[in-house]
């Protein structure tokens, strides 16, 4: 797991994103990186979706919105994109959108989510 | 007069009762205590009790009680005279309606004022249980008592009109007086004393009795309620009070569901052993999905509701909280369980349900530490350092406790998932095999519990006989809703 970032003006900032459209740089940001998470660093769920992935041995990328100067702008499109008044965890595999923590885990039960990992290069066998 | 304020001292205690004094009744003094009353003195004029006669009768203690003309007793010998005490059937009528004393007045001179007071009273109220007194006439002290005893508790239906009082205290005006000695004063203000000390027991026991009537009837409807709510259905909880609303609905709702469930099995049973064709047997597995689907739903609103009660396993049944993990079964727990017996699967099938197993266990270990996560939160909020703000820190805690909702819900989706993937995986036939299995275990570990909580003791049943008595009540409880599953 790594978190995405230049440290630029003294403060880690989403490369390339000054001044985007908050939707653009949700696209953009969840296309660049087979798996990626936008989280909350303070949630307890995000901690449990992250847990998700490592066990499974993948190395997601996240993006904790707390801490990003333009989080909210971020987390509000997400509630757009979602539909939900609480987005956050949100998981993007090959810049597909999966979804919150119940599509994440219907889909690993269901046989789903590995194929996609493997599809999008986060998982080998 | 002498004469009556015998009658008044000694009827103080057995005065005739009012009418609305249901269950006292006019037993004469003298039966009362073992005296003898003439029976020339009891009149034969219909139910009316002459009380005139009756105080002379008193202090003419030398004169024998005839049998012949007696009526015959009313109760026979060997009643408990236990509650003669406490029922004075005599005592309270003195209370009762004051009348004029006109008739009295001029008639006591002996003993005080309150003497006489009371004979007006009680000469005036000669409510007869007139009948009672007559036949008490022939009885033995002991049958007097018993008479006395269960005549108090008869009430009423002994009692006879007051029509006849007039022409008594007519009557009342002829009787001869005698002169009171100071021992007969002395022993009339003992009885009376003795009476009054009845009087107040009585009301004292009655009263009591009255308050625990209330409370009996206010524990009944509790139970009743309680009933309703599907308390005892996990042998779980404590009192009534302490569930919450969302909590006994929930409780009702899922013991509806086990009702339910039961009937879902033995369609699953009939159909397997029917050889139903698969497009039929499709359609009862699909309906026992559903029937899975429902209590999802219903734990949705439960975990919004009251997330404790579902977390803590108190809407099930103690063996089944002993595996309890997030608020329900664990599923890898489940699939470990059928993998056995689900025999004979094909390599795809085998491959699939491991595969099954495996993702399920990786995703209960993330909401696991998910959730391990929040504890720890919680506890640096409680615990925190120096409390600059009490309030802000419980606001803080219980926004984390909210967290608890979202992870009960993600794990009964993860039940919900795993079940929808068997019934992929399987035939329809081994899926309808699978479901009933699942159906059989958790009744057996529903039945468990109850076993359990009605084992006898045997180290105790030893030494203490009074525990040989709970655990006999426990097997009372819970079997009840236990086997009903069955």
């Amino acid at each position: 797991m790594h978190y995405q970032g230049d440290y630029y003006w003294g403060y880690y900032m989403p490369t390339r994103s000054i001044g985007s459209d908050p939707m653009e740089r949700v696209v953009k940001l969840a296309s660049e990186k087979a798996v990626v998470i936008f989280s909350l660093s303070s949630c307890c769920m995000c901690h449990a979706v992250k847990r998700l992935f490592c066990g499974m041995g993948v190395n997601p990328t996240v993006y904790e919105l707390d801490q990003d100067p333009r989080g909210k702008d971020l987390e509000t499109a997400l509630m757009r994109l979602l539909g939900n008044s609480q987005p956050l965890p949100v998981v993007f595999i090959g810049g597909k959108l999966i979804g919150a923590m119940d599509r994440v885990m219907a889909s690993h039960i269901n046989g789903t989510l590995v194929p996609l990992l493997k599809e999008a290069g986060a998982l080998w066998l | 007069m002498a004469n009556h304020r015998v009658g008044e001292t000694g009827l103080t205690d057995s005065g005739p009762s009012s009418n609305h004094h249901h269950h006292h009744h006019n037993i004469p003094y003298a039966v009362l205590h073992g005296m003898n009353v003439p029976q020339s003195f009891m009149h034969q004029e219909g139910p009316a009790f002459d009380f005139g006669e009756l105080e002379e009768a008193i202090v003419l203690q030398g004169v024998k009680i005839r049998n012949d003309e007696a009526k015959p007793p009313l109760f026979t010998a060997g009643r408990p005279a236990a509650t003669l005490e406490m029922f004075p059937s005599w005592p309270m009528r003195f209370q009762q309606t004051p009348r004029g004393s006109s008739k009295s007045g001029g008639e006591s001179t002996d003993s005080g004022s309150g003497v006489n007071t009371i004979s007006s009273k009680t000469e005036n109220q000669v409510e007869p249980e007139s009948p009672i007194s007559k036949k008490t006439s022939s009885l033995d002290q002991q049958q007097q008592v018993d008479m006395a005893s269960d005549i108090s508790r008869t009430g009423t239906s002994q009692n006879q009109s007051a029509a006849a009082k007039t022409p008594q205290e007519k009557r009342r005006g002829s009787t001869s007086e005698k002169q009171l000695d100071a021992k007969t004063l002395r022993r009339l203000a003992q009885n009376r004393e003795a009476a009054r000390k009845s009087r107040l027991r009585k009301k004292a026991y009655v009263q009591q009795l009255e308050s625990s009537r209330i409370k009996l009837t206010q524990l009944e409807q509790d139970l009743q309620r309680a009933r309703s709510q599907g308390f005892f259905l996990g042998g779980c909880a404590g009192t009534v009070g302490n569930i919450s609303s969302g909590a006994a609905i929930f409780d009702m709702e899922y013991s509806r569901w086990l009702e339910d469930d039961q009937r879902h099995m033995s369609e699953l049973r009939t159909g397997l052993n029917a050889h139903l064709s698969d497009s039929d047997l499709r359609i009862i597995v699909d309906s026992y999905i559903s029937h899975y689907d429902e209590i999802f739903r219903l734990k949705v609103a439960a975990a919004k509701a009251d997330v404790f009660h579902l977390i803590t396993g108190m809407w099930t049944t103690p063996a089944e909280r002993f595996f309890l993990w997030m608020g329900g079964f664990r599923p890898s727990d489940l699939i470990k369980m059928l993998i056995s017996q689900l025999d004979p699967l094909t390599e795809q099938q085998v491959m699939g349900i491991y595969s099954l197993q495996h993702s399920s266990q990786q995703a209960e270990e993330a909401l696991t530490q998910g959730l391990e996560q929040l504890q720890q939160s919680l506890i640096d909020t409680i615990a925190g350092g120096p409390v600059i703000d009490g309030m802000q820190q419980m606001a803080v805690a219980l926004g984390k406790l909210a967290n608890l909702e979202g992870f009960v819900r993600q794990a009964d989706n993860l039940r919900q998932q795993t079940l929808h993937q068997l019934s992929r995986i399987l035939t329809v036939r081994q899926a309808a095999r699978c479901f009933l299995m699942i159906g059989e275990y958790y009744g057996r570990l529903r039945a468990l519990s109850s076993l359990w909580a009605s084992r006898p003791l045997e180290s105790m049943m030893s030494e203490d006989h009074s525990c040989q008595t709970t655990t006999e009540l426990q097997m009372v409880q819970p079997s009840q809703n236990h086997f009903s599953n069955f």
